[in-house]
C-alpha cells in the first residue's frame, strides 16, 4: 500500500465512513472527513435534523439518539451506522480543520460540492511541501445502500491506483478504465501539499 | 574530531554496507552528526556525503536528498558543494528521487533568496558563499524549466510546474501579499518586492521579467493541450489560477488564457476532459471568491464562462457569499467618490490603503523593470539618436512658447494628485512594452472610471493651444525649441545622478505614458482646443507624476553605496505616496512640457527620417538642459549627487521612449481599449544597445473654424455617447460616463451638446444608466465647483445648473407622472440650485399664475412634484426648508385637489418628522389665524409671499378687504377709492372656499395632533361666518379621522372656551352620530351641563344614551328649548340606544310633558303646549294607542295635569276614533268631580261640547246643578241634549232633577224638578233640530 487515502463526504457519517470502513478492512491506509459546517443526521422530520459538532464521538451520538427514539433511529439505520462508525474511529472529523493530519496521496470525495470544498481548501493552504495530491470525486447518493455500493467502487478505484507505478502518469487511463467498467462518471483534480 | 571520524565511518557504512537497513540507519546517524557540529566542520565532510549520490539504492539516494536539504537549510553558505548532487538527482532514474530533489531544491531556493535579501538588508552585502549558491540555484531553475518542457515522468513534471508557479509568485511583486505573509509569520516570506534597495546579486528587474517569461511558459502549455496528459493540464490550470489569485497583476493574462482555453479543448482526446473542464470551473469559481478589484471587475466574464459550463448555480452561490463584501466595497467607493478632495484614496475603487499601496508598488515594479525593458526594447534603424534630439527640441520650444513663465508658479505648490500618479504608472507600463501590456490591461481595468476619465482629460490638455503651423511632409520640427524629453532627463539627473543607468529610463517612462494617453485622446477628440479656462499650464497633473515615478523608481538601483542612508527614504516612498510630494515639487519645470507632447509625438511618429547630423546637437541639448534645471530642482531635493549621466544610457532611454510612443500610438489609434494587445507586438525584439528608430511623419494640423470646431466637438461627444453599443460589458460604461462628465465640464456651454446629451439620457434613461450618467456629470461639475477656487467654478456651477435643469425638465416632459426618475434625480444630485427648486415649485404650483387661461394642470404632475418634495425633505436637509415651503404653499392652494394632495403629504408624512413638525404647525396656525382674524392679520397674510402670490385672482377680493380695513383704521386718504369699494364688500369678508383653503391644513394636522383642536375652539367664537362654515365642514371629517381617540377632545369639551357652543354642539353631534357615545363623553357632557354650560342643548346628542331616570330630571329643560331643538331632543330620547332601548316611550314622553309644572319648573305654559303639539305632529310615533295609553295613565294622576283636557281634546281631534275612549275618560273625570278643578272643568266642558252627541251620556251623568251650569255655558247643547234625553229609553233612566234641568218635566209637574226639565228640553230641541 503505497498511498495514503482520505474519504470525504459531508458529515463524515455515511458515505465516507462506509468507504473508510471498507478500505480499512482491506488494509488501506485511510482516513475520513466531512466538509460540512456540522454533522447532520436525520431526525424525526426533515426539518428537525440532529445536529452535532464535528468531534462529537459517534458513541455519544449513538447514546443520544437511542435515548430520543430508539425505534425510529434503529429503523432508519442511523443507530447501526453510528455503531459501525464508532468501531472505525472515535468521532467525525472536519476536513478543513484537520490539515495537520499530514498529506494524503489520494482524496476521495462523494459529492461534487464536497469535491469543490476540498479542492478550494487545498488551494488556500500554503502548499510548501510540494507533494502532489489526487482528488477524485465519485458521486454517491447519501443513503445506506448507495453508500455501500460507493464504498465498493472506491475500493476498486483505490486498487487500480495502487496498481499503477505512479498515479500521475496513468491517472487518465485509470479514470477512463473505471468509467467504462462501472459506467460511473468521475472527476479528478490535482493539488499540492 | 571524534564526531568527524564517526561521521566518516557512518558515511562509509552508508555507502558500502551490504544491508540496506544498515545503510539507511548509518546515513541517518551521520546526518545527525553533521547537523550537530559546526557548519564549517561539517562542510569538510560534504564531499564524502556527496559520494553517496552514486549509491545504487534509491532509498539511500532519496534520503541523501533530504539530508542535503536539511543541511543546506542550516549551513547555507557551505553547501554549494552539495547542490550539484541535487541537480544530478533531478535526472535520477528513480522518479521519486528526482521529485524529492526538486522539492528539496525548491526549499533551498526559497531559503537562499530570503537569506540573500535579509543579508543585504542587514549588512548591505551578500556573502560570497551565498552568491555562489545562488548561481547553483539559477542552474537548478534552468534544470527544472527544462524538465517542465521536456518529456519525462508526469509526476516529476507536475512538481516542476509547481516550481514554476512558486517562481512566478516569488518574483511577481505583490506588496499586499508579502505584507500579509510577513504579518502572519508565514513560511514563504520572500517576495521580489523586498529587493527595492538595488541588490548586488539579485536584479529585481531581471527577475520580474523572468517571472513574466515563466508565466508565458505556463501559458504555452495551454496552447497544445492535446499533447499533454490530463493531469498536467489540470495542474497547469490550477497553477495559473493560483498565480492569478495571489498576484492580481497577472490576473488578466491568466483569465483570458483560461477563457480562450475553454472552447478549444474539445480537441483534447487523450485525457479526461470532464476533469479538465472542471478544473477551469474550479479556477473561475476561485476567482469569483476573490474580492480583489481587478478580479472583481471581471465578474461578468466569469459568470458568463461559468454559465456556459453549466456551473451557473455554483457561481451564483459563490457570488452570494462574496456579495456582502462586494457591496461594502461599492459603498466605500461611492462614498469616497463623493469626497474627492479628501485623499488620493478617494479616487480609487477600493478602500484607499490597499490600492494606494498597490499602485505604488506597481509603480516601482514597473519602473524597476524599466531598465531592462528599455534596453531590450531599442530597435530599428540607425538614426535613432539623431531623431530623438530633434523631437526634443521640437517639443520643448513648443512648450516654452505655450507655457509662459508664469505657469511654473502655480505648479510649484501643486500636490501630486491621483491622476498624476496614475499617469505615471501608465507611463511606466507603456514603457514596458510587452510586459507592461499585461499589467496595463490589468491596471486600466482596475482604474476607477472617474480616475480614468480624469487621466484622459488631463492628457487632452496637452494638446497645444496654438496649433503649430504644419505642412504635411516637409516641415520637420528640427527648428523647434527644446521640449519635454529633456526635462525628464533633468529630473532624473537631479534626483538620482549617482546611478544614471537605471534612472534615466525610468524617468522617461512616464513621459511616454502621457504621450500614449494623449494620443489615444487625439484619436477621438484631437481637435478640441484646450479650454481657455483650463489652461494646460495651470494644470498640475502634467509631468509631476513622472517626477514621482522617477523618484520612486530610482532608488532601486543607485543605492549600492550608501544604502544605509537611503533605505528608509525609499521604503517610505514605496509604501506610501506621501513622501513623493517632495519630488513633485522639484519637477515643476517639466510639467510644462507634456502639454505639447502629444502633438509633438504625434508628429514624430509620422516622421519617417531624421538626418543624422542632428544627433550631436541633440545630445548637447539634453545635457545642457539638466544643468539648467539643476538649480531649480535642487531647492527641494537636496540632491548631492553629481550630474553625470552616461550618454549611452541616455540614448537608450530616449530611443526606448520613442519606440514606446510609437507602440502606444498604434494601439490607441485602433482602439483605446486594445492598447495592450498591440503594444507587445511591436516591441518584442530585444536588442540592447542597438539603436534605431523610424521617425514617423507629423500629422497634418488643420485650423478649424469655429463652426467646424463645434461640429467636431459634437461628433466626439456623440461618438462617446454611442460608444456603449460597441463596448460590451459594463466595465467600460463607467469609463464612458466618467469621460462624458469631463467633456461636458470642459466644453464651453454648448447648447447643442447639452441637448444631445439630454436626448441621449432621456432616451435610455432606465436602460442605459442615463441616471448614472447624469449623476456622473453633475458630480463632476460639482466637484469642479467645489475644488476650483478660481474662475472656472462659476462657469461650472452655471453649467451644472443648466444641465440639471435641462435634464430634469426633459425627464418631466418625457416620462409619465408616475415615473420616479425625476424625484430620484433631484434626490441624488450633489446639490440643488435655486432654479431646481423653482422648477419643483412650478411643478407643484405652476398654473395659479396662468390661471387666466384654461387650467391645464395635471393632477398627476402635482403628485409627482409633491412626491419629489417629500423625498427631498427626507433626503436633503439643506433644501428642507425650501421644499417644505413648497409643500406648505400647496397645502393652502386654492385648487381643491392640489390642496388635498399637499395636505395629505404634509399632515400624514411630513408632520410626522419631528424636525419640521413645528414649522408646519406654525404655518398652519398662521393660516387659520389669518382666516379668522382677517381684520387684524391681513397685512400678515399679504406679506407671507406664498399666500399672497397664489391668491392671485382670489386676491382681488382680499385686497378689497384689506382696503376696507385700511380705511377703517383711518388711512382713508390714500385708499379712498379702494376703501369705498372695500366697504361694500366688507360684509362678505371672505368666501367660504377661501376660508376652507386656509383652515383645511390645520384640521388635517388636528387629526394627527388633537391638542391643536383647542385653537379651533378658541378662535371659533370670533371667527367670521364663512370661517365657521369652513370649520363646520371640516369637523365631521376630523371627528371621523379621530375615531375613538378623542380624549383630547373631551378635555376641550369639559372646558370649552366661550363662544364655541355651536361648534361644541356640532362636535357632540358628530361624536354621537354614528357610534354610541362613550361613558367618558357622557360624563363629560353631563358635567359640563351641570357646571359651566347650563344650556340643555348640549345634552341633546347624548340623550339617546341616557336612561329614563337621567332624562326625566332634565326633561323640563329640554322642553324649555326652542321647538326645533326640542324636536331634536325628542328624537334622541325616543331613538335611544341599541343597548338600552329608548329612554322614554312616547307615552312616557307625553306623560313627562304633562308632568311639567309651569310654576315649579319655571317654564312658560306655552313651551309645554308647544312641546305637546310637537308630539302630536309626529302622528306615526304618537299614535292613538300611545295617546290612549298616556291619557289613561294621566287620568288617574292626582292632581290631574294641567294640560290634560287640552291634550284630550287634541287627541280626539287628531284621532276621532278615540271618541269612545275619551268618553270613558270623561266619565272618569265626572266621577272624579272634574268640576272642582276649574281649569280642567273648562276644558272638560269644551271637550264635551266638541264631542257631542257622544258626550251626552257623560253630560247626563253630571249632577243636575252642574249640568245646568254647563248648559248655560254651552247653550247650544241644551236642545240636542234634551232631545237625546227625551228618548224613552234614556228618559226613564234619568233622575227627575236632571229631566227638570232639561225641561223635560211637564209644567204641571213640580218646580222642584226644574233641573231635570232642561235636559229634556235640550234633547227635544236637539231632536227638533234634527227634524228640521
Amino acid at each position: 500500500m503505497k498511498f495514503r487515502y482520505a474519504m470525504v463526504c459531508s458529515s463524515n457519517q455515511n458515505r465516507s465512513m462506509e468507504a473508510h470502513s471498507l478500505l480499512k478492512r482491506q488494509g488501506f491506509d485511510a482516513s475520513s472527513y466531512g466538509t460540512g459546517a456540522h454533522v447532520k443526521l436525520p431526525g424525526p422530520s426533515l426539518r428537525e435534523p440532529n445536529v452535532y459538532d464535528f468531534g462529537t464521538p459517534y458513541k455519544q451520538m449513538f447514546d443520544d439518539l437511542r435515548r430520543k427514539d430508539p425505534d425510529l433511529y434503529k429503523r432508519n439505520g442511523i443507530l447501526p451506522m453510528l455503531k459501525r462508525n464508532s468501531s472505525v474511529k472515535l468521532a467525525p472529523q472536519r476536513w478543513q480543520e484537520n490539515a495537520s493530519d499530514g498529506s494524503f496521496d489520494v482524496v476521495f470525495t462523494f459529492e461534487e460540492k464536497v469535491f469543490d470544498m476540498v479542492v478550494e481548501d487545498l488551494h488556500s493552504r500554503d502548499q510548501a511541501f510540494m507533494r502532489s495530491v489526487l482528488v477524485i470525486n465519485l458521486e454517491v447518493k447519501d443513503n445506506h445502500e448507495e453508500a455501500a455500493i460507493g464504498a465498493q467502487l472506491a475500493l476498486d478505484l483505490c486498487q487500480m491506483i495502487e496498481a499503477s507505478d505512479s498515479w500521475e502518469d496513468s491517472i487518465d487511463e485509470i479514470i477512463a478504465a473505471f468509467e467504462t467498467k462501472h459506467r460511473r462518471k468521475l472527476l479528478y483534480s490535482i493539488s499540492f501539499y | 574530531m571524534a564526531s568527524r571520524d564517526q561521521a566518516l565511518s557512518l558515511l562509509a557504512a552508508a555507502n558500502t554496507h551490504s544491508d540496506l537497513a544498515v545503510k539507511l540507519s548509518s546515513l541517518k546517524q551521520a546526518k545527525d552528526i553533521l547537523l550537530s557540529v559546526e557548519p564549517s566542520l561539517a562542510a569538510e565532510l560534504f564531499p564524502y556525503l556527496a559520494e553517496l549520490q552514486f549509491s545504487p539504492e534509491n532509498l539511500v539516494r532519496k534520503m541523501l536528498v533530504k539530508i542535503i536539504e536539511e543541511i543546506g537549510l542550516k549551513a547555507m553558505e557551505h553547501c554549494s558543494v552539495l547542490i550539484p548532487v541535487l541537480l544530478a538527482f533531478m535526472k535520477d532514474t528513480d522518479p521519486l528521487v528526482a521529485r524529492q530533489s526538486i522539492i528539496s531544491c525548491t526549499h533551498i531556493f526559497c531559503a537562499v533568496l530570503e537569506e540573500m535579501a535579509l543579508q543585504f538588508r542587514r549588512r548591505g552585502k551578500v556573502e560570497h558563499g551565498l552568491e555562489e549558491l545562488w548561481l547553483w540555484m539559477i542552474k537548478f531553475k534552468d534544470a527544472v524549466f527544462a524538465i517542465a518542457m521536456e518529456p519525462g515522468y508526469v509526476g516529476t513534471k507536475l512538481l516542476s510546474l509547481k516550481f514554476l508557479e512558486t517562481y512566478i509568485l516569488l518574483f511577481t511583486d505583490d506588496t499586499n501579499d508579502s505584507d500579509k505573509l510577513v504579518a502572519e509569520g508565514n513560511r514563504q516570506l520572500f517576495n521580489v518586492s523586498w529587493l527595492v534597495g538595488g541588490h548586488p546579486v539579485l536584479d529585481p528587474v531581471a527577475l520580474m521579467s523572468d517571472a513574466d517569461r515563466t508565466l508565458g511558459i505556463l501559458l504555452d502549455f495551454l496552447q497544445s493541450p492535446s499533447n499533454l496528459p490530463g493531469s498536467l493540464t489540470i495542474v497547469v490550470v490550477n497553477c495559473l489560477a493560483a498565480i492569478a489569485r495571489k498576484r492580481p497583476l497577472h490576473y488578466g493574462t491568466v483569465l483570458s488564457a483560461l477563457l480562450d482555453f475553454s472552447p478549444n479543448f474539445e480537441a483534447v482526446k487523450v485525457c479526461h476532459t470532464a476533469s479538465i473542464q472542471y478544473s477551469l470551473r474550479t479556477a473561475f469559481l476561485g476567482f469569483l471568491r476573490c474580492t480583489h478589484p481587478v478580479i472583481f471587475e471581471s465578474r461578468d466574464r466569469l459568470l458568463r464562462a461559468l454559465r456556459a459550463m453549466n456551473a451557473g448555480d455554483a457561481a451564483d452561490q459563490v457570488i452570494r457569499q462574496v456579495d456582502k463584501m462586494i457591496k461594502n466595497n461599492e459603498r466605500a467607493s461611492r462614498e469616497s467618490r463623493f469626497s474627492r478632495d479628501d485623499q488620493l484614496s478617494s479616487q480609487l475603487p477600493v478602500s484607499g490603503d490597499q490600492l494606494r499601496k498597490r499602485s505604488v508598488s506597481l509603480d516601482t515594479e514597473e519602473l524597476a523593470n524599466g531598465h531592462e525593458v528599455s534596453s531590450k526594447r531599442i530597435c530599428y534603424g540607425p538614426n535613432i539618436s539623431s531623431t530623438v534630439p530633434i523631437q526634443i527640441n521640437d517639443s520643448e520650444e513648443e512648450s516654452v512658447s505655450v507655457n509662459g513663465v508664469s505657469s511654473n508658479a502655480s505648479l510649484l505648490d501643486s500636490d501630486l494628485t491621483p491622476v498624476e500618479q496614475m499617469i505615471a504608472m501608465i507611463g511606466a507600463l507603456l514603457a514596458e512594452g510587452e510586459r507592461g501590456a499585461e499589467s496595463l490591461e490589468i491596471l486600466i481595468s482596475n482604474i476607477h472610471p472617474d480616475l480614468l476619465a480624469d487621466i484622459v482629460i488631463a492628457n487632452m490638455k496637452h494638446l497645444p493651444k496654438n496649433p503649430p503651423p504644419l505642412s504635411r511632409s516637409g516641415n520637420l520640427p528640427v527648428s523647434r525649441p527644446i521640449g519635454p524629453v529633456s526635462s525628464p532627463a533633468q529630473v532624473v539627473v537631479t534626483s538620482a545622478p549617482t546611478n544614471s543607468f537605471s534612472p534615466v529610463p525610468t524617468a522617461h517612462v512616464p513621459f511616454s505614458a502621457t504621450n500614449g494617453l494623449s494620443l489615444s485622446d487625439t484619436s477621438t477628440a484631437n481637435n478640441y482646443p484646450a479650454d481657455a479656462k483650463r489652461d494646460p499650464r495651470r494644470d498640475p497633473r502634467r509631468l509631476d507624476p513622472r517626477r514621482a515615478a522617477s523618484s520612486v523608481g530610482v532608488p532601486s538601483i543607485p543605492i549600492t553605496d550608501d544604502a544605509g542612508a537611503m533605505e528608509p527614504e525609499f521604503d517610505g516612498s514605496i509604501s506610501l505616496s506621501k513622501p513623493l510630494s517632495l519630488p513633485v515639487v522639484t519637477s515643476v519645470e517639466s510639467p510644462a512640457l507634456p502639454m505639447s507632447n502629444s502633438e509633438t509625438d504625434d508628429k514624430a511618429i509620422e516622421n519617417p527620417l531624421v538626418p543624422e547630423s542632428d544627433q550631436v546637437s541633440l545630445k548637447e541639448k539634453i545635457f545642457s538642459k539638466p544643468e539648467d534645471a539643476v538649480p531649480s530642482s535642487e531647492v527641494k531635493t537636496s540632491s548631492d549627487h553629481g550630474l553625470s549621466p552616461p550618454h549611452t544610457v541616455d540614448e537608450d532611454s530616449v530611443a526606448s521612449k520613442l519606440s514606446d510612443v510609437e507602440v502606444t500610438f498604434e494601439a490607441h489609434t485602433s482602439a483605446f481599449m486594445e492598447l495592450d494587445q498591440h503594444s507587445p507586438a511591436v516591441s518584442n525584439t530585444s536588442i540592447p544597445e542597438e539603436t534605431c528608430q523610424d521617425l514617423p511623419q507629423l500629422p497634418i494640423y488643420i485650423e478649424l473654424t469655429e463652426e467646424q470646431q463645434r461640429n467636431v466637438r459634437k461628433l466626439a461627444v456623440e461618438r462617446i455617447i454611442e460608444s456603449y453599443k460597441p463596448l460590451p460589458g459594463t466595465d467600460y460604461s463607467w469609463t464612458r460616463m466618467a469621460l462624458l462628465a469631463r467633456l461636458v465640464a470642459q466644453i464651453d456651454a454648448d447648447d447643442d451638446i447639452v441637448v444631445m446629451l439630454q436626448n441621449h439620457i432621456v432616451l435610455d434613461y432606465q436602460l442605459q444608466k442615463g441616471h448614472e450618467l447624469v449623476l456622473h456629470i453633475l458630480y463632476h461639475l460639482h466637484s469642479l465647483v467645489t475644488l476650483d477656487s478660481a474662475g472656472s467654478s462659476s462657469y461650472a456651477s452655471a453649467l451644472y445648473e443648466k444641465f440639471l435643469l435641462v435634464v430634469a425638465k426633459s425627464l418631466l416632459d418625457t416620462f409619465p407622472a408616475s415615473d420616479k426618475s425625476f424625484s430620484r434625480l433631484l434626490g441624488e444630485v450633489p446639490v440643488l440650485p435655486e432654479s431646481a427648486l423653482t422648477l419643483l415649485d412650478d411643478l407643484c404650483y405652476r398654473d395659479v399664475l396662468d390661471s387666466h387661461g384654461k387650467e391645464v394642470r395635471d393632477g398627476e404632475r402635482v403628485t409627482q412634484g409633491l412626491g419629489a418634495v417629500w423625498g427631498l425633505i427626507l433626503g436633503r436637509p439643506n433644501n428642507r426648508q425650501a421644499c417644505l415651503d413648497i409643500a406648505l404653499k400647496c397645502a393652502v392652494h386654492s385648487q381643491d385637489d392640489i390642496r388635498a394632495k399637499a395636505i395629505r403629504l404634509v399632515a400624514n408624512k411630513l408632520y410626522q418628522l419631528n424636525y419640521i413638525a413645528d414649522n408646519i404647525e406654525q404655518f398652519a396656525t398662521k393660516m387659520i389665524l389669518s382666516a379668522v382674524d382677517q381684520r387684524t392679520s391681513d397685512t400678515e397674510l399679504s406679506q407671507s409671499g406664498s399666500t399672497d402670490q397664489r391668491e392671485g385672482e382670489v386676491g382681488s377680493q382680499e385686497t378689497s378687504v384689506s382696503g376696507s380695513q385700511l380705511s377703517d383704521t383711518g388711512n382713508c386718504e390714500t385708499n379712498t377709492a379702494r376703501g369705498a369699494q372695500g366697504v361694500v364688500q366688507s360684509a362678505s369678508t371672505m368666501s367660504l372656499s377661501e376660508a376652507q383653503r386656509l383652515v383645511s391644513l390645520f384640521f388635517a394636522l388636528c387629526t394627527q395632533k388633537p391638542t391643536l383642536l383647542q385653537l379651533v375652539f378658541d378662535i371659533y367664537g370670533r371667527a367670521p361666518k364663512t370661517v365657521k362654515q369652513a370649520v363646520h365642514r371640516n369637523i365631521p371629517i376630523l371627528i371621523r379621522a379621530l375615531g375613538s381617540s378623542y380624549s383630547e377632545l373631551l378635555r376641550i369639551i369639559s372646558d370649552p372656551p366661550e363662544g364655541c357652543e355651536n361648534l361644541l354642539m356640532l362636535v357632540l353631534q358628530k361624536l354621537t352620530q354614528e357610534t354610541m357615545p362613550s361613558a367618558d363623553l357622557i360624563a363629560t357632557v353631563k358635567h359640563l351641563y351641570e357646571t359651566k354650560l347650563k344650556d340643555a342643548t348640549i345634552l341633546i346628542p347624548i340623550l339617546s344614551s341616557l336612561s329614563k331616570n337621567e332624562v326625566l330630571p332634565i326633561f323640563p329643560r329640554l322642553v324649555g328649548l326652542p321647538i326645533e331643538k326640542f324636536q331634536m331632543a325628542l328624537a334622541h330620547i325616543l331613538q335611544g340606544s341599541a343597548h338600552t332601548g329608548p329612554a322614554l316611550t312616547p307615552a312616557e314622553v307625553l306623560v313627562a310633558i304633562h308632568d311639567i309644572s309651569p310654576e315649579k319648573d319655571g317654564l312658560a305654559l306655552k313651551k309645554i303646549t308647544d312641546a305637546c303639539s310637537a308630539c302630536f305632529e309626529q302622528r306615526t310615533v304618537f299614535t292613538q294607542q300611545v295617546l290612549a295609553k298616556a291619557l289613561n295613565q294621566m287620568v288617574d294622576q292626582t292632581p290631574l295635569p294641567l294640560l290634560f283636557m287640552r291634550t284630550v281634546i287634541q287627541a280626539v281631534d287628531a284621532f276621532p276614533t278615540l271618541v269612545d275612549f275619551v268618553m270613558e275618560l270623561l266619565s272618569k273625570l265626572v266621577s272624579r268631580q272634574v268640576w272642582k278643578m276649574p281649569k280642567l272643568w273648562v276644558g272638560f266642558l269644551k271637550c264635551v261640547s266638541q264631542t257631542r252627541p257622544h258626550s251626552f251620556r257623560v253630560l247626563l251623568q253630571l249632577p243636575p246643578p252642574l249640568l245646568e251650569s254647563a248648559l248655560n255655558k254651552h247653550a247650544n247643547l241644551r236642545g240636542p241634549l234634551a232631545t237625546y234625553a227625551s228618548q224613552p229609553s234614556i228618559k226613564t233612566s234619568l233622575p227627575r232633577s236632571t229631566l227638570a234641568v232639561l225641561g223635560l218635566l211637564n209644567d204641571s209637574q213640580t218646580q222642584q224638578h226644574v233641573t231635570s226639565l232642561h235636559p229634556s228640553e235640550t234633547s227635544s230641541s236637539v231632536h227638533g233640530a234634527n227634524l228640521t
